[in-house]
């Protein structure tokens, strides 16, 4: 016999105590009450009678107290919620409940609750399962989404499944099939009468993984089909970007998918910062994928949304699909500090776009007191970096505030020999071919990067030096045709852009079901992350300055990084995007392991046995009969 | 006007009334309407007795009376004016004329004081109190000698023998300062009686008769000295049924004495029983006697018991 209430120390401690307390009160019940009488031999004549009794009363009298001792034990024992051992015939089962976007379609709705989704349905199958578990079976509740969550550990407590059955809920992702099945056939291992138990609505892919089909042995599998629709038309793509040279101005791709089997015409309406910015009517043929493709777009500054709902009114099974969110690059203009006694190459090159707000200032000016800059532009001069000149710009650095050793030989006619094409900075040019007439070679320290060198040694360095990005160019740029050349201004405008974050292939959303890499804004690595629908942020690990986090939920998400109060924001946004997930139309049958599953059999409500329900009861009898003895006298 | 103003004038009629000091239980003992009573219980009692000899009771005695009644033979030392000369001078023989002394009867108000009548709330002795004034009362107005005397194990008070109404306030005072305590001994209480009271006379017990030594030795001590006992069982009919339950540890108000008992209905049941069977062994054992017997149930208003007594006979006559 096991023991799975309040452990037996405890269950020791509460015996003591109530048999203390029992005891002290049979005592206190054995001290009688004197009372006077007015004349006591009136009392004799009976007692005469009664003294023949006397054992017998006493008798009772410990019959009392072993009856009060007896319910004692059977409530302690009832609080220690005695089991047998599991015997050969007793299951161990895993349920698994698809918590993936599919199971958030209302086909089961009726009319009296037309909010009940699939999830819903799942649910109350699964309390189902739960009511008819035998006395001596185990059940393990998980949810199967992008990730397995198991929400209860493998028990036969009807109250924690019903508990985890409660925490169960449909996210804004695809259903890993096959990691939920390995996770559900690992807990089953070597547990008697396995078996493992699938309520979803079947679109679940195969069962499959990068480590090969998925096996379960011996393990029984059954499923509880869920829904009965499959009506929907979904947006699987939305991506928005500005134009680069044109920030006011952006375009949107978006694809839409009939899933139906029949043709649908919707309405799509997309909206820039909640304003309705285009609507356009669509047919979509059954199975049809449809791109759409909105250039040279305003309006929005923002945040942009896409709904989708049929043309005719109402709604079709799936909502969830019919959104879909993306975010704006951050339009907010770059505040630039030039330190410079004048370069013509370099002011023009600014000028080129009207998102930089660009303070010029001679190098005996700096630093300028009481502003903070983004990017700080050093000319051909090396002072040391004041608090609030954001990222740096070298060009020539020199003296001991360089924050490269720079090499004192003069390097003579040389040129970019090695160049990394894949860094930002040199997104779009060509500079393999610039001529230069005098340099410096730059000595990167451990943890620069070399942007480009000569082969006589490095001419373009980045790195962080106390937290502040640099870049340092080894030569003045009026030293060789770079000024002269397209490249300049489009390097000069990557530095820009690359130094505050604004990446040309920013993400405008992420998709639902991913482990998400969020750049964080600052260099803290505390990162408090907000979920659509959420109540309270939630703090996310950070790596490699990145948020990291696996995004269940379609929406905007609002990411905070710094201490509290200090905190900045940032936002970005998550959508379905999943063909496939949109496709719902139910499965009847499973096939797992080359095995059809199903249906789930030997559950029925009410074949519970445990023991402490029995206890329980019986402590009640007793009471009961004590209590009607003892008011009819019997045995007082 | 402020609440607390309110609450001053209401509460300070209210904080008077409760100062004021609670009636006494013995100025409600004899109050006007109980002296009314009285009053109403003489006249009646003159009614009832009508054409009887009121005031009066003739003794076998040889007195000062009127009523002739025998001959003795003259012996030396008698009066000479009480010799009769007729019967001289037929038969030639002295004899004394007797005549039947006319004397005022003396009448015994014993009432007892043990602790015992004290039991739920003096009623038993508040009543016994009362039925002895009242008893006096009427005793008074008829001219009788009345004499009260209290008794637990011993004698423990005793009014002067007093005559006439306007007495009864002396009576008033008396038992008024009456307190119950102590045991019961009616036999040993009576030796005592009996030994300080030579004259004879009726003898009205006021008890409830609960003595540990036997009810039976008192009655018989008065008998058996010529008293003619006369006995008011006051009885509490709240006592045939305590309202006792569980287990209990009952003792003696008076002794001490004490017996453990579990209180269930059937004990009470029996308990009731043997109650109504102490009460017919006190009534049979009168009865046998004839020893007037009247239960004076506290319950009963004390005027229609006193007027029961009455009638009941041998009170007056």
């Amino acid at each position: 016999m096991h023991f799975y209430g309040l452990p037996a120390s405890t269950l020791l401690t509460i015996a003591a105590i109530g048999a203390a307390a029992i005891v002290s009160l049979y005592v206190l019940k054995l001290r009688r009450r004197p009372v006077p009488v007015p004349f006591v031999r009136i009392w004799q004549r009976i007692l005469r009678e009664k003294e023949a009794t006397s054992l017998f009363s006493q008798l009772k009298r410990i019959l009392s107290l072993l009856v009060q001792l007896a319910l004692l034990a059977l409530l302690v024992l009832a609080l220690g919620d005695p089991r047998g051992f599991a015997s050969n015939k007793s299951r161990n089962v895993v349920v698994l409940i698809d918590g993936s976007a599919s199971m958030k379609a209302v086909d089961v709705a009726s009319a009296l609750n037309p909010s009940y989704a699939r999830i819903d349905a799942a649910k109350d199958e699964v309390k189902k399962l739960v009511r008819g578990l035998g006395g001596s079976d185990r059940m393990l509740i998980a949810q199967m989404d992008a990730a397995v969550t198991p929400l209860s550990t493998l028990t036969g407590e009807v109250a924690d499944l019903d508990q985890a059955v409660a925490l169960v809920r449909a996210t804004d992702s695809r259903a890993d099939f096959p990691r939920a099945l390995r996770f559900a056939s690992d807990v089953l291992l070597g547990l008697s009468s396995p078996e493992i138990v699938i309520v979803s609505d079947g679109n679940l892919g195969e069962p499959r993984d990068a480590a090969g089909a998925v096996h379960l042995g011996q393990v029984a599998i059954s499923f509880v089909p869920i829904g009965k629709g499959g009506r929907n038309v979904a947006i699987t793509e939305f991506s928005v970007r500005r134009y680069p040279l044109d920030r006011d101005r952006y375009e949107v791709m978006l694809e839409l998918y009939n899933a139906s089997k029949q043709a649908e015409e919707i309405e799509l309406d997309l909206l820039g910062d909640g304003n309705l910015v285009d609507v356009t009517k669509l047919k979509l043929n059954p199975g049809e994928r449809l791109p759409r493709f909105y250039p040279n777009l305003s309006g929005a500054r923002r945040t942009l949304e896409a709904t989708i709902k049929p043309a005719n009114g109402g709604r079709d099974d799936l909502p969830a699909d019919d959104h879909a969110y993306a975010l704006l690059p951050d339009q907010r203009r770059i505040r630039v500090l030039c330190v410079t006694a004048g370069n013509t190459y370099l002011e023009a090159s600014l000028l080129l776009t009207t998102y930089l707000d660009v303070t010029y200032v001679a190098p005996s000016e700096y630093p300028v007191k009481g502003q903070t800059f983004d990017v700080t532009i050093f000319d051909d001069v090396t002072p040391p970096v004041a608090d609030g000149s954001g990222s740096v710009l070298y060009l020539d650095p020199r003296g001991e505030s360089s924050p490269v050793k720079v090499d004192a030989a003069t390097l003579v006619n040389v040129g970019f020999d090695t160049l990394d094409k894949k860094s930002p900075f040199l997104r779009w040019t060509a500079i393999d071919d610039v001529y230069v007439g005098r340099a410096h070679r730059l000595v990167p320290e451990p943890g620069d990067k070399v942007v480009g060198a000569s082969e006589k040694g490095a001419l373009l360095v980045t790195g962080r030096r106390a937290g502040r990005r640099f870049l340092a160019l080894g030569f003045n740029p009026r030293d060789s045709d770079f000024v002269l050349r397209i490249a300049w201004p489009l390097f000069v405008l990557n530095v820009m852009t690359e130094f505050v974050a604004e990446d040309p292939s920013y993400l405008s959303s992420f998709r639902t079901g991913e482990v998400w890499h969020v750049a964080v804004p600052t260099l803290s690595d505390e990162v408090w992350l907000s979920a659509p629908g959420a109540s309270s942020p939630k703090r996310v690990p950070v790596q490699d300055g990145r948020a990291v986090y696996l995004g269940l939920d379609a929406g905007f998400y609002t990411l905070e990084a710094g201490p509290r109060g200090a905190a900045v924001k940032a936002e970005f946004a998550a959508n379905l995007a999943d063909a496939e997930e949109s496709a719902i139309e139910p499965v009847a049958v499973l096939t797992v392991d080359g095995k059809t599953t199903g249906s789930v059999e030997g559950f029925h409500v009410g074949v519970r046995s445990e023991w402490w329900i029995a206890l329980l009861l019986l402590a009640v009898a007793i009471t009961t009969v004590e209590w009607a003895t003892y008011h009819r006298r019997i045995t007082v | 006007m402020s609440v607390r103003d309110v609450l001053r004038r209401v509460s300070e009629p209210i904080a008077r009334i409760s100062r004021r000091p609670p009636p006494s239980d013995d100025d409600e003992l004899f109050d006007d309407e109980f002296q009314r009573k009285l009053e109403y219980l003489a006249i009646v009692s003159r009614r009832v007795f009508a054409g009887r000899l009121r005031a009066e009771r003739r003794t076998k005695k040889s007195g000062s009376g009127v009523e002739f009644a025998d001959h003795r033979d003259y012996a030396p030392g008698d009066d000479f004016r009480s010799l009769d000369w007729n019967v001289y001078q037929r038969f030639g023989r002295l004899l004394v004329r007797l005549f039947e002394e006319e004397e005022d009867l003396s009448i015994y108000l014993v009432i007892d004081a043990s602790s015992s009548m004290a039991f739920s709330s003096k009623r038993k002795f508040r009543y016994a109190q009362r039925l002895t004034a009242a008893l006096a009362y009427v005793g008074l107005a008829n001219l009788d000698r009345i004499t009260i005397v209290a008794t637990t194990d011993r004698i423990e008070e005793r009014m002067p023998t007093a005559r006439g109404k306007a007495r009864i306030f002396k009576v008033f005072q008396f038992l008024r300062g009456l307190e119950p305590a102590g045991t019961t001994d009616l036999g040993d209480a009576m030796k005592t009686f009996v030994a300080q009271h030579k004259r004879r006379g009726l003898v009205v017990l006021l008890s409830d008769l609960y003595d540990p030594h036997g009810f039976e030795r008192g009655i018989n001590v008065l008998r058996y000295n010529k008293f003619e006992p006369f006995v008011l069982h006051v009885v509490d009919e709240s006592e045939a049924g305590p309202k006792l339950t569980g287990d209990v540890r009952i003792y003696d108000c008076e002794t001490g004495e004490e017996r453990d008992v579990t209180v269930t209905p059937k004990v009470l049941s029996q308990f009731r029983s043997s109650y109504q069977s102490y009460l017919s062994e006190i009534r049979k054992f009168c009865t046998e006697r004839q020893v007037p017997y009247v239960p004076a149930e506290v319950n009963i208003p004390f005027d229609d018991l006193v007027l029961r007594v009455l009638r009941r006979g041998g009170f007056l006559t």
